[in-house]
């Protein structure tokens, strides 16, 4: 029993990560209908910013460790908050009228420009985040052993996640984002500005996803330039095992991913885990094609 | 009109300059096959600055025969796939030998290619058993074998007393094939194997799979995978306060192994290997590792970056020796008539299936520092 709950604590700290990066797909695609393929590359690009802007600007050692990681936290969302704007301008906007495929294709050029670039600039090499610059403390929850630093990490998730949700539920702006998601063309007729609509999903969700990347760099050390691409294929599994487009299906998804890799991992076959979560992702699509939160819309005709 | 016509024989002029200057001036080709991107892209890195650095001193040394030497490159990506196609690249630029490459099923999706061409190749990195049992005439590699690996394995595994063993790989060919030799060596030997699975490489989280070796309580973890997911594995264990010893597999063997998990939880971690590029004692290893620091500043990472420049010393020896550059005589030559070569790793020499014979591994221990120490 104490190994099935230490399980389930791994798979939920995996799935809180999971769940930022699924953030990023749902926004685009419930806005553009667009799976932007490059957003696991903005997660690692988040990842490589926060090494790069902690060790040159040298700020733990200036103002202490929670300071440090909260401004580094900004910086790094809005760095690659504006990438994710330019990637929005250069890569989609001139494809929006486009056939469907055309911008899909342009996601994956992309998505390969973004991990070549990365290891052009800073070398093929694992990069290491410093050591022992967090806490490495364990505390005891009924005989479970946590690290401290999982349950903050999992909780800057779920905070993230939720500003997100009321933002887009209780703002003007949330509100715009819907309508532009529901029908572009009438959010235009309404006198919303879809253009910058669209900017401001690009901005968003790269921020999230970048976040996550100092996040895993923070917590796991380890960074690559290809990191991206498993993770950002876990997070799509994830938006659409939720129901894609649909925000709070995409933390439920992530988080529920995690859980069944760390239990299919435990209980059946370390070897099979991805292929157990993707076989419950194909289960849940033939029960429920639109994913576990996601509405059934009826088809304009 | 006479303009056009002046540059026209200009043009053709030069042209024939050209095809003649080239004429004159005979190369030898080499090709280089290594991983310069994708997940292994450091130890390509790594063999290409090794070979070409090797190259630079033999055309200042006036070349092989007098002839100057050219090393054609190109990018497997340390992928099956991707490397069908640079093998396939590499068959229409007239070399007649080519290096590499590093991973095994890599190295496998080139075979037939190169053997179909009548190309000598040369493995540097490539430890699967499978590779030379195909009896392919035109294959040779520098590094050991699987089989002799996994019988050191279970070897220092017996010697250090350990009785319950839990074996973790990573389902690629090479790190399947060396835990399937230890485990089937360690069961003749009456241990207990606790635990036997797979990770996916490439994944940041493994805490799922530590908590499950965890409850298997092994004595320690033989893990046959890479140096990136060891690291990580290490840095983890000690996160989870577990104190199990761990042994690894040569390709655990690159000093990125301490970056990632740390001094602290690296400390204690035992691999076996061919010897570190620090651990080699012979004068032609010493005057590289010196000529390597010069020209780019660090030593070479691991020693199967080493290995390329031996794969490229043993080629240009044979093309000097035989006076020949057809891939069947360079291919007879290494068989019968190389024996107890020189190289940067120590003596070399090839058996009939191209593997090279002679006992290269040696027990390490990473200690307090960081540092690779040699075991006696």
């Amino acid at each position: 029993m104490e190994e099935f709950f230490q399980q389930l604590t791994n798979g939920l700290a995996v799935g809180g990560i999971y769940a930022l990066i699924a953030l990023g797909y749902t926004m685009v695609y419930g806005v553009m209908k667009l799976i932007n393929f490059a957003h696991g590359d903005l997660f690692t690009i988040g990842a490589y910013l926060g090494l790069t802007l902690l060790v040159s600007l040298g700020l733990f050692d200036k103002i202490g460790p929670l300071p440090a990681v909260i401004l580094l936290a900004v910086m790094v969302m809005i760095l690659v908050a504006i990438i994710g704007a330019i990637l929005e301008r250069v890569a989609y906007k001139p494809l929006r009228h486009s056939p469907r495929l055309s911008a899909v294709v342009s996601a994956l050029g992309a998505s390969i420009f973004f991990q070549n670039a990365i290891m052009a600039i800073y070398s093929p090499k694992f990069l290491v985040y410093p050591h022992d610059i967090l806490p490495k403390a364990a505390i005891n929850i009924l005989g479970l052993d946590i690290p401290v630093m999982r349950i903050i990490l999992f909780l800057t998730s779920l905070l993230l996640m939720l500003a997100l949700y009321f933002f887009i539920q209780k703002t003007k702006i949330g509100t715009a984002i819907r309508a532009a998601a529901i029908d572009q063309g009438a959010a235009k007729l309404m006198g919303i500005n879809v253009d910058r609509v669209i900017m401001l999903v690009f901005c968003i969700g790269p921020a999230l996803g970048g976040a996550a990347g100092l996040m895993v760099g923070l917590y796991y050390g380890q960074i690559n330039f290809s990191m991206g691409w498993m993770y950002g294929l876990k997070a799509f599994t994830a938006a659409i095992l939720g129901g894609i487009g649909n925000i709070p299906g995409a933390m439920v998804g992530g988080l529920l991913l995690g859980v069944i890799e760390a239990l299919g991992a435990a209980y059946i076959s370390i070897a099979w885990k991805d292929a157990i979560a993707f076989c419950v992702l194909i289960l849940i699509l033939i029960v429920r094609p639109t994913g576990l939160l996601g509405e059934r819309v009826a088809e304009k005709v | 009109m006479k303009k056009k016509l002046f540059t026209l024989g200009f043009l053709t002029l030069a042209l024939v300059a050209l095809t003649l200057g080239s004429a004159w001036a005979k190369t030898v080709r080499i090709g280089l096959m290594c991983p310069l991107t994708g997940s292994w892209a450091s130890e390509g890195q790594d063999m290409k600055q090794i070979v070409e650095l090797l190259a630079a001193e033999t055309n200042k040394a006036g070349g092989i025969n007098g002839d100057q030497v050219e090393i054609v490159i190109e990018d497997d990506g340390g992928d099956p796939r991707q490397a069908a196609l640079a093998a396939t690249r590499l068959t229409t630029k007239e070399i007649s030998s080519v290096i590499g490459t590093y991973g095994s099923s890599v190295t496998e999706a080139s075979q037939n290619i190169y053997a179909e061409s009548g190309i000598l190749q040369v493995a540097t990195g490539s430890t699967a058993i499978r590779l030379s049992e195909k009896n392919l005439p035109l294959f040779f590699r520098t590094c050991p074998r699987d089989d002799e690996q996994g019988m050191v394995a279970a070897k220092t595994l017996g010697a250090l007393g350990y009785s319950k063993i839990a074996i973790l790989h990573d389902n690629t060919s090479y790190a399947k094939g060396l835990a399937d030799e230890a485990k089937s060596l360690l069961e003749k030997e009456g241990k207990t194997i606790a635990f036997f699975d797979a990770l996916t490489p490439g994944e940041r989280d493994y805490n799922a799979i530590l908590t499950k070796l965890k409850s298997a309580a092994p004595d320690v973890v033989f893990f046959t995978g890479y140096y990136p997911e060891a690291g990580m594995l290490l840095r983890q264990k000690m996160e989870m306060g577990w104190n199990v010893p761990m042994l690894g597999g040569d390709a655990t063997n690159n000093p990125d192994l301490v970056k990632i998990a740390g001094n602290k939880a690296a400390d204690g971690y035992m691999f076996l290997s061919p010897p570190v590029p620090a651990d080699l004692d012979t004068p032609e290893a010493k005057a590289f590792m010196e000529a390597y620091k010069a020209k780019y500043g660090t030593a070479p990472g691991s020693v199967w970056a080493v290995l390329a420049g031996d794969a490229y010393r043993v080629i240009v020896e044979a093309i000097a020796k035989s006076k020949e550059t057809s891939g069947e005589k360079l291919a007879a030559y290494l068989r019968t008539q190389l024996k107890d070569f020189s190289g940067l790793t120590g003596k070399i020499s090839f058996n009939d299936k191209g593997d090279r014979v002679g006992d290269l591994y040696r027990v390490y221990k990473v200690d307090a520092a960081g540092a690779f120490v040699l075991q006696p």
